[in-house]
């Protein structure tokens, strides 16, 4: 009995405000007029009938399969791309002036382009979210790799490590961490094309859902397709950061700092050898 | 394997020596993308809309840049970008440092960081739009909000990572807060701050112009949308590249501006 108030603690500080202001809401708005802020109640009952009648439902789900896909072809290619780039000095040296410009071109402003090319299917959505999602993680790929201690390389080539167990066990593990924090810059940038796609041209999703309504003046549905967006973010942010905990616990458990990081690094090319 | 390493340190030393070498190689890629594009382009592999040639969008850019179409959207959107992005900075490195300063705010705001970081802003167009209209207005709140969590959450990073041996040093010697907050607070968090206000930067910029190109408010972004729907992709790409280079340089400002504060960082790690 005496544990429960301690335990307690911790998730209450971390809830309270959150709770307060989700409360000052509800009342705020309980007997609003306003067509621009309905009262919370309402448009909670619109998230909850339109996940069980199966529109919002079904937007969601369409916005998300186009996310998935044009996520892991930015991993893959992204990682990919990044390894190659970053253990070759010249190849580097001689592209990053041309990646860092084309980084920053806004991705947003490709979405007119791509779509009144390819039309509004998933095929444009896809691409769009891949092309988004690729720079973040190239760009930490190759930071991650570069980063990877000399001496690290030194031991690598000393012990003649084949080229196949040199990638698995060294560099990718040296690398991961960076990797993942470009993967989660990627999720929250695969979100913003995901739904800059489906408001400018689209026949489906959740960003069609939110325009579609404004446009009919349905401003609850407006609201309720935003606040699922928001907490579709946070889910998928919580989502990202848990898979880095887990894949990455050998990281988090040890103080943070390179040197720590590059001897454990070492450990693993010498017991490969 | 000794001569074959030696050649490779020599030959690493060689390119980092001839920065001239060096030059002609990044010229060269950019030469190489290009002649890429050109090809795909001419192949028929993508149309036109998609991928115009690059001769027609070099015409297409020089001609623009002669228009005051392209010098009134570029003010639009470099002026709200920064309207939003100074608003985020005076708001975010504040509450920032405040929530990040004592563990009770940094619990309690937690979870609300978290959202407000990981929710798209760009998602609120509509609502805002039935508020103020295709107006800056409207632009720049979303690039604020954009920017604000950015800001905040490094500020906050960077008020929580004052060394605890520093801080007890402080507290055992009874520093004044106000002191405290000057002298220990404040620099030990500069850089963490800095790099949130260089993200926030090219952020506003990326978010102004997802914006014009969404609410049709006056911008490049609604300019390059507009060219595209009347089958001018090589206008359409010209105004993409104009994007791009205000990207660039401002991103090249935002990381003068961080070196030049930062100055005092590299000297004292030097001594």
């Amino acid at each position: 009995m005496s544990v429960t108030p301690r335990t307690l603690r911790r998730p209450l500080a971390m809830v309270w405000l959150p709770v307060v202001l989700f409360v000052v809401w509800w009342v705020g708005s309980a007997g609003s007029t306003s067509l621009y802020f309905p009262p919370l109640s309402e448009i909670l009952s619109t998230v909850w009938s339109g996940m069980r009648d199966g529109d919002m439902a079904a937007a969601l789900g369409a916005s998300l399969l186009n996310f998935l896909v044009g996520l892991v072809i930015a991993t893959i290619a992204g990682s990919a791309l990044g390894i190659l780039i970053g253990e070759n000095d010249r190849l580097h040296s001689a592209l990053m002036p041309l990646l860092n410009f084309v980084r920053t071109i806004p991705p947003v402003a490709f979405v007119p382009i791509v779509i009144l090319a390819l039309g509004v299917g998933s095929i444009s959505k896809i691409l769009l979210i891949a092309f988004g999602c690729f720079w973040p993680v190239l760009l930490n790929t190759i930071t991650g790799i570069k980063d990877i201690n000399p001496t690290v390389r030194e031991v690598v080539r000393a012990y003649r490590t084949p080229h196949r167990l040199r990638l698995t066990r060294v560099m990718l593990p040296a690398a991961l961490p960076q990797i993942s924090a470009g993967l989660r810059n990627a999720v929250a940038l695969g979100i913003i094309m995901m739904i800059v796609s489906e408001m400018y041209g689209s026949v489906t999703g959740i960003g069609h859902y939110i325009l579609q309504s404004s446009q009919n003046f349905e401003v609850t549905k407006t609201w309720a397709g935003t606040l699922v967006i928001g907490v579709l973010g946070y889910l998928l942010t919580l989502l990202s950061m848990g898979l880095e905990r887990l894949c990455l616990g050998w990281y988090f458990q040890r103080p943070p700092g390179r040197l720590r990081l590059n001897r454990r690094v070492r450990q693993r090319s010498k017991e490969n050898r | 394997m000794a001569t074959i390493r030696l050649s490779r340190g020599s030959a690493r030393k060689g390119s980092a020596l001839l920065p001239s070498a060096n030059r002609l190689a990044q010229f060269g890629c950019v030469l190489a993308a290009l002649a890429c594009w050109q090809l795909v382009s001419i192949s028929g592999l993508l149309s036109a809309d998609l991928l115009p040639d690059v001769p027609s969008v070099a015409g297409s850019f020089v001609d623009m840049l002669t228009t005051t179409d392209f010098w009134q959207a570029m003010r639009h959107t470099v002026l709200d970008a920064l309207r939003g992005l100074v608003a985020a900075i005076c708001v975010g490195i504040p509450a920032g440092i405040l929530c990040g300063l004592s563990a009770v705010t940094d619990r309690a705001t937690r979870v609300l960081v978290d959202v407000g970081r990981s929710f798209p802003p760009i998602a609120l167009i509509p609502v805002f739009l039935l508020m103020w209209g295709a107006t800056g207005t409207t632009k720049w709140v979303i690039v604020f909000i954009s920017c604000v969590f950015l800001v905040l959450v490094q500020a906050q990073y960077g008020a929580r990572r004052i060394e605890p041996m520093i801080e007890e040093t402080a507290r055992s010697y009874r520093i004044p807060r106000l002191l405290y907050f000057r002298k220990v607070v404040l620099p030990s968090s500069t850089p963490s701050i800095m790099t949130g206000v260089r993200l926030a930067t090219t952020t506003s910029i990326l978010v102004a112009v997802g914006v014009e190109v969404l609410a049709g408010i006056s911008g490049l972004g609604e300019e390059l949308a507009l060219a595209q729907q009347y089958n001018e992709s090589a206008l359409a790409y010209a105004y993409l590249l104009a994007a791009g280079l205000l990207g660039y340089i401002v991103n090249e400002i935002a990381e003068a501006a961080e070196r030049r504060l930062l100055k005092w960082r590299s000297a004292a790690s030097g001594n």
